[in-house]
């Protein structure tokens, strides 16, 4: 019996040394927490910031279209059916008649039937998706892909 | 630890618990609190605003992509009132640079901000120089005043500007009859804008758009309006509209319209009338278009078309069977038709006559024979397949459909069948003739004339299809009229004759009712005519209101077909008839 007690009180720990264990399970843990936290206000912070960014390219995209319609317009002016009239006549040209016009057979020449501004409905090909993944998943997904399956590569590398 | 230490660290653990308990607490009871609903309310409306997108106007173009009608930017000038400092000097830059009226700018600006008060619209439409000299001028104020004391320093502080797009037409009043215009509400008005206001406007929507950047792909896209191809080609609608200027001048008359279309597809290549305006100026309508004057008189000014409609009478007989080309009819010079002597143009008898000479002559007498031997029933009937009294159904807002008295009506009479047959007591528009006659111009097929050629849709074109308004006669028929309408002006010599181009058509002139009766010294001059016969490719309608110089078609209204044909030749790359039969034949 003596030597039963004699061998447990010799393998037994030290308080002091379970409350080590303790604290530094407790750290572990904080650690873990503090990883998950840090990871999680990194991808936060870079949404947000690509939220904003994207917030203003919204803006980019109104201010751009603007600009093109301002553009094609003022163009558009520019290369009346008055201006170009008026453009030609200061270059010496005249409205041609017909007794001044020549007709020459050019084989293989077929007139253009009709002016395509936009792609007809059956010359449409099916769109990608355009926003990342990044912005759309979650972000256990994210750490499932990035960091519990190492194998994945963390960089998508553009191949040739 | 000591019994010292113990009580001091119980103490302090009591101490942060209650406060976080009482921190619980407040939130709770914050959460439950009847002010919570307004809390939560206040809450979500400072974490976005709403806003209403509105798409830009679809665009139009003319068949060869040529844009007719545009959008640019301009600007709302406004304020934020809690930010203004000097509303006197917003209202008096307003003045200067925009010629807005100060008192209302100056009592919008002075407003105090609250609550439900916090922007004032100042002025609308303001253009990028108007802006920028704004912009300018608030720059200069700030850099002369930035430091200074004075209570009412000259400040353009809270003067905001909002972008939105505004209707711009680059071609100023190039077919303006057609295209109609948009007013500063967005609406549009008259022809393409107004038929097509719903399309080309787009669907503005009214979104909750979030502060919040994790919400940025709630933000809605919308699309901007359906734009137009229009079946008008640019330079022949230039050419068009200066040959109806120069057409008035020449001849004197009120007013000029002129149709192109191809008659074997219906596609309308121009149409110009006058008055026309520019459509950048569109306040000025009422100035342009006094009193009852039609926006686009080839599609909503309606008359009385004279000779021209001979055309449609002849074919109605051939086709019915009743005469043929060398049907002889005897002209005494006069015929009674249900009571009422009917003449010739000049009272004239213009003895044995076949009707290749009726047709030549324009013998009012001869054709109200035809029209008695064709028989009332069978000759409306005709005349309602040729569409005559019905609308064309042209993408064109404001159509007329004219009025053709029908046997039944309370105020039809069989003297009318008489005066009907040569185009006198029938109120037809010149589209509306322009769509009868194709069916002659090509082989018997009434085409509806068409002004839209294609929709663009959210990046898709979607182009229409020609479409046939009904076979009135047979090609058999079309073909021996053609010929006798094209031999009848090789005939006499007609100044509607273009050198090395054989084309058909007929010269009319029509007396203008009164309310005391009709009256020679007034008329309306028509010519209606197509080419090269054989291969059609252009059908040509000319009306002259009134002209001063001469009240006969053949002397006003033919030489302007031929001036028209004389230039769609050549921009529309049509070759003599020399040629392209040689090359039919090379084929």
């Amino acid at each position: 019996m003596y030597r039963v007690q004699s061998f447990t009180q010799a393998y037994i720990q030290a308080p002091w040394r379970k409350q080590l264990q303790w604290i530094g399970l407790f750290l572990l843990c904080l650690i873990l927490v503090a990883m998950i936290a840090g990871v999680y206000l990194s991808v936060s912070a870079r949404t947000i910031t690509i939220g904003r960014e994207i917030q203003g390219m919204y803006l980019e995209v109104e201010e751009a279209e603007r600009a093109i319609e301002n553009l094609e317009t003022h163009l558009a002016g520019l290369l009346s059916s008055a201006e170009m009239r008026k453009r030609a006549i200061s270059l010496g040209f005249h409205p041609v008649t017909p007794e001044e016009t020549f007709y020459v057979v050019i084989p293989g020449y077929v007139k253009p039937e009709q002016v395509v501004l936009a792609n007809s409905p059956g010359r449409t090909v099916p769109s990608a998706p355009t926003v990342s993944e990044e912005y759309t998943q979650s972000l256990l997904d994210w750490l499932r892909e990035r960091v519990f399956e190492p194998a994945a590569p963390l960089l998508q590398e553009e191949r040739p | 630890m000591n019994t010292e230490h113990q009580w001091r660290f119980t103490t302090l653990g009591f101490l942060i618990s209650a406060f976080a308990l009482f921190i619980v607490v407040q939130m709770v009871r914050i959460q439950v609190s009847p002010q919570a609903e307004d809390l939560r309310k206040r809450g979500a409306g400072n974490s976005g605003t709403w806003m209403t997108l509105i798409p830009a106007r679809g665009q139009i173009y003319d068949r060869n992509g040529h844009l007719l009608a545009g959008n640019v930017t301009v600007y709302e000038a406004g304020v934020d009132l809690a930010r203004v400092e000097n509303p006197s000097t917003i209202a008096l830059a307003l003045n200067a640079v925009v010629g807005a009226d100060y008192e209302k700018v100056f009592a919008a600006a002075s407003q105090p901000p609250a609550e439900n008060a916090v922007y004032a619209t100042l002025a609308k439409f303001i253009t990028e120089e108007q802006k920028t000299r704004l912009e300018q001028l608030a720059a200069e104020m700030e850099a002369a005043y930035a430091g200074s004391r004075v209570a009412e320093r000259p400040s353009l502080a809270g003067l905001q500007f909002e972008p939105h797009l505004q209707r711009q037409y680059p071609e100023h009043d190039l077919a303006s009859n057609i295209l109609g215009f948009v007013n500063w509400e967005g609406e549009g008005y008259f022809g393409i804008e107004e038929r097509f206001d719903d399309e080309l406007a787009g669907k503005p929507e009214r979104v909750w758009v979030s502060y919040d950047p994790n919400r940025v792909e709630e933000i809605p896209e919308v699309p901007e309006g359906t734009g137009l191809i229009l079946t008008i080609d640019r330079e022949i609608q230039a050419t068009v509209e200066g040959i109806v200027e120069s057409a008035m001048q020449e001849s004197g008359a009120e007013s000029a319209t002129i149709v192109v279309m191809n008659p074997t597809n219906g596609d309308i290549l121009a149409m110009a009338t006058n008055p026309r305006m520019d459509l950048n100026e569109f306040w000025n309508y009422g100035e342009v278009f006094e009193g009852d004057t039609p926006f686009n008189r080839a599609i909503s000014g309606t008359y009385e078309p004279g000779s021209v409609f001979k055309v449609l009478t002849m074919a109605a007989a051939l086709d019915s069977g009743t005469v043929k080309p060398k049907t002889e009819f005897l002209d005494t010079g006069s015929i009674e038709v249900g009571g009422t002597i009917i003449r010739n143009w000049n009272s004239g008898a213009w003895g044995p006559q076949d009707m290749l000479g009726c047709m030549q002559h324009s013998l009012n007498v001869c054709l109200a024979w035809v029209a008695t031997q064709t028989g009332a029933r069978q000759f409306y009937a005709y005349m309602q397949n040729f569409g005559i009294g019905h609308l064309t159904g042209i993408d064109l807002a404001g159509e007329n459909p004219g009025r053709l008295k029908l046997p039944g009506d309370s105020d039809w009479y069989e003297a009318d069948l008489g005066t009907n047959s040569f185009g006198q007591g029938v109120a037809v528009t010149p589209v509306q003739m322009v769509m009868a006659v194709s069916a002659i111009a090509n082989n018997g097929q009434m085409v509806y004339p068409r002004i839209v050629l294609s929709m663009i849709d959210e990046g898709r074109q979607y182009n229409t299809s020609p479409r046939i308004a009904g076979t009135p006669i047979t090609a058999n028929t079309s073909e021996k009229l053609t010929e006798m309408l094209a031999t009848s002006l090789e005939t006499e010599s007609s100044v509607a004759l273009v050198e090395g181009y054989r084309v058909a058509g007929k010269t009319g002139t029509a007396e203008i009712p009164t309310p005391f009766g009709y009256t020679s010294s007034q008329t309306n001059a028509s010519f209606v005519g197509w080419g090269p016969v054989g291969d059609p490719k252009f059908l040509v309608y000319v009306w002259l209101e009134k002209p001063t110089t001469s009240p006969w078609g053949s002397v006003v209204a033919a030489p302007v077909f031929r001036q028209v044909v004389e230039r769609l030749v050549v921009l529309m790359d049509i070759p003599p008839d020399e040629v392209r039969l040689e090359l039919l034949q090379g084929q």
